[in-house]
């Protein structure tokens, strides 16, 4: 019981600096397995740089990071120090990330992004890789795109295919930056719903969204961040309906008047 | 018909050189395109020395004339260093040693283009930098320097001419020696055409070559820029 009990993402006291700017002040954030948390807040309060430091796309300034368990970066002095490249790998390994500009690679079909990882990395037999990403495609709802290109999809499409592409890693965690900020607002419904699937199938997952719909229905917590800094959080409720500090009704107004 | 019976008379000399100028061309082509990357990536890396090597080689041979090049390979790797090389020889390692510098920048500016995201999305889905490189990075900068490379490769065509000044019996000294022992400028005229039919053929080729590495773009916009340019 104690094991399940253990948060899969344990950030404890981060700070990120670019320079001598703060983009993470003293940032502390548990994520329990199966739960999904949405990140919301207002631009450059450092919602990206949280989600990128947890899969070691930038490296924090100080402060302790542990997936599943496992340390990514401590502070035993004064700057943080990381685990070795080849940890670095293995633990990241346990995380996806979803990325606004979806980042598929033009070069290779939709079957081939998506395999490609799990054939180099996983050293799956091709069969099977190809196997699973039919399945997962028919999971996001595009298994007629399999020989498709990135470029002959609309970018709703592009977003699931990208979304199939990390599942295939079988990760434990998946990080979303925006998944839907670079769509047309009549197609963020189709990515949107493939995620809230995933949530329902207890997929841990931390969301960073301007969907305030998505936030409030499919989030079982949410995070408000400005200045870098964890500003409120609990669940959608209490948040949307009962902001407690002003800036969090700041934000809340702002966003429903645009 | 006097020039007819002319022509046919000096073209065998030509189709002599246009061998050995193609020689040159495909060696040259054949050994720099791969040499070329190495260099690139060596350019960028993070360990200093080959950094400077690499940035230092391309400069080197970026910054001065291919001319002296040549000269210096031929005619002063044996007073210096000892080492005599054939014409021929001389003329292919000066041109790959060259060309690979030109060809390096290319390929870093190529691969300097690849969005971040690529690399990212790379990392995150636990490649290698070397799988990342060769699996996504590289083959998507081929299509994007291909144009530039193709430059390169007209140019190469008409930059081997400068063999025939150490003496290798190219295209241009050929003809060259027909001028001088006929009076005529006639074969002048045959070898720019014969350059010219080189390069139409090339350019023809690489056309061939984008259009199949653009094989992942959308059919329409690929129709749309045929219809555009060609
Ligand atoms: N690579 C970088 N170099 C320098 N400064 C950076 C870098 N990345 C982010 N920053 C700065 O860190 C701060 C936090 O940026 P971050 O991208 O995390 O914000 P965000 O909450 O994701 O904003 P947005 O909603 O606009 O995406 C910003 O002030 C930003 O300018
Ligand atoms: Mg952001």
């Amino acid at each position: 019981m104690a094991l399940t009990d253990r948060p899969i993402i344990e950030i404890k006291n981060v700070t990120k600096r670019f320079g001598s700017l703060t983009a993470l002040d003293d940032v502390s954030l548990s994520v329990h397995r199966g739960e999904t948390v949405a990140i919301i807040g207002p631009s450059g309060s450092g919602k990206s740089t949280l989600l990128r430091s947890i899969n070691n796309l930038e490296q924090i300034s100080s402060g302790e990071i542990v997936i599943d368990g496992q340390t990514l970066a401590a502070t035993p002095h004064d700057r943080a120090e990381y685990v070795s490249e080849k940890e670095i790998r293995q633990i990241c390994g346990e995380i996806g990330m979803i990325f606004q500009h979806f980042n598929l690679f033009p070069h290779m079909t939709c079957l081939r992004n998506i395999t490609y990882a799990p054939i180099k990395v996983k050293k799956q037999p091709r069969a099977q890789a190809e196997a699973e990403a039919r399945r997962l495609l028919e999971l996001v709802g595009l298994s007629d795109k399999a020989d498709a290109y990135p470029s002959q999809l609309s970018g709703g499409q592009k977003q699931r295919v990208a979304i199939a592409r990390g599942l295939a890693m079988n990760p434990a965690v998946m990080l979303f930056d925006e998944p839907t900020s670079a769509l047309d607002p009549e197609i963020t419904g189709e990515v949107l719903a493939v995620m809230k699937r995933l949530a329902e199938a207890q997929m841990t997952m931390l969301v960073v969204t301007h969907e305030m719909g998505f936030a409030r229905e499919v989030a079982d917590r949410v995070i408000f961040m400005a200045d870098g800094r964890i500003m409120e959080q609990g669940d959608p409720q209490q948040i949307f309906e009962n902001p407690q500090s002003e800036r969090l009704q700041n934000f809340l107004r702002s966003i429903i008047r645009s | 018909m006097e020039t007819f019976d002319y022509v046919a008379r000096i073209l065998p000399a030509l189709l002599e050189g246009t061998k050995i100028t193609l020689v040159v061309f495909f060696a040259t082509l054949l050994l720099a395109i791969p040499l070329g990357l190495p260099l690139a990536l060596g350019s960028d890396c993070r360990w200093r020395p080959l950094r400077w090597f690499c940035r230092g080689y391309v400069a080197l041979f970026r910054g001065t004339p291919l001319m002296l090049q040549l000269f210096f390979i031929y005619y002063m790797l044996p007073i210096y260093f000892n080492i005599l090389l054939p014409e021929l020889t001389a003329a292919v390692i000066t041109f790959v040693l060259n060309y690979a510098a030109y060809l390096s920048e290319i390929y870093r500016g190529g691969i300097g283009s690849i969005e971040r995201g690529q690399y990212e999305a790379a990392t995150c889905l636990g490649l290698t930098s070397f799988q990342t490189m060769f699996g996504v990075i590289i083959p998507q900068t081929v299509k994007r320097v291909l144009p530039a490379v193709t430059n390169e490769t007209i140019t190469l065509v008409k930059d081997t001419a400068l063999v025939s000044a150490i003496g290798v019996a190219d295209l241009m000294k050929n003809s060259r020696s027909a001028v001088n022992r006929d009076g005529s400028t006639m074969a002048f005229l045959v070898a720019a055409i014969i350059y010219l039919l080189l390069n139409v053929v090339l350019t023809k080729f690489s056309y061939y070559l984008e259009e199949r590495f653009s094989r992942h773009e959308a059919k329409e916009t690929r129709l749309e820029r045929r219809t555009l340019w060609h």
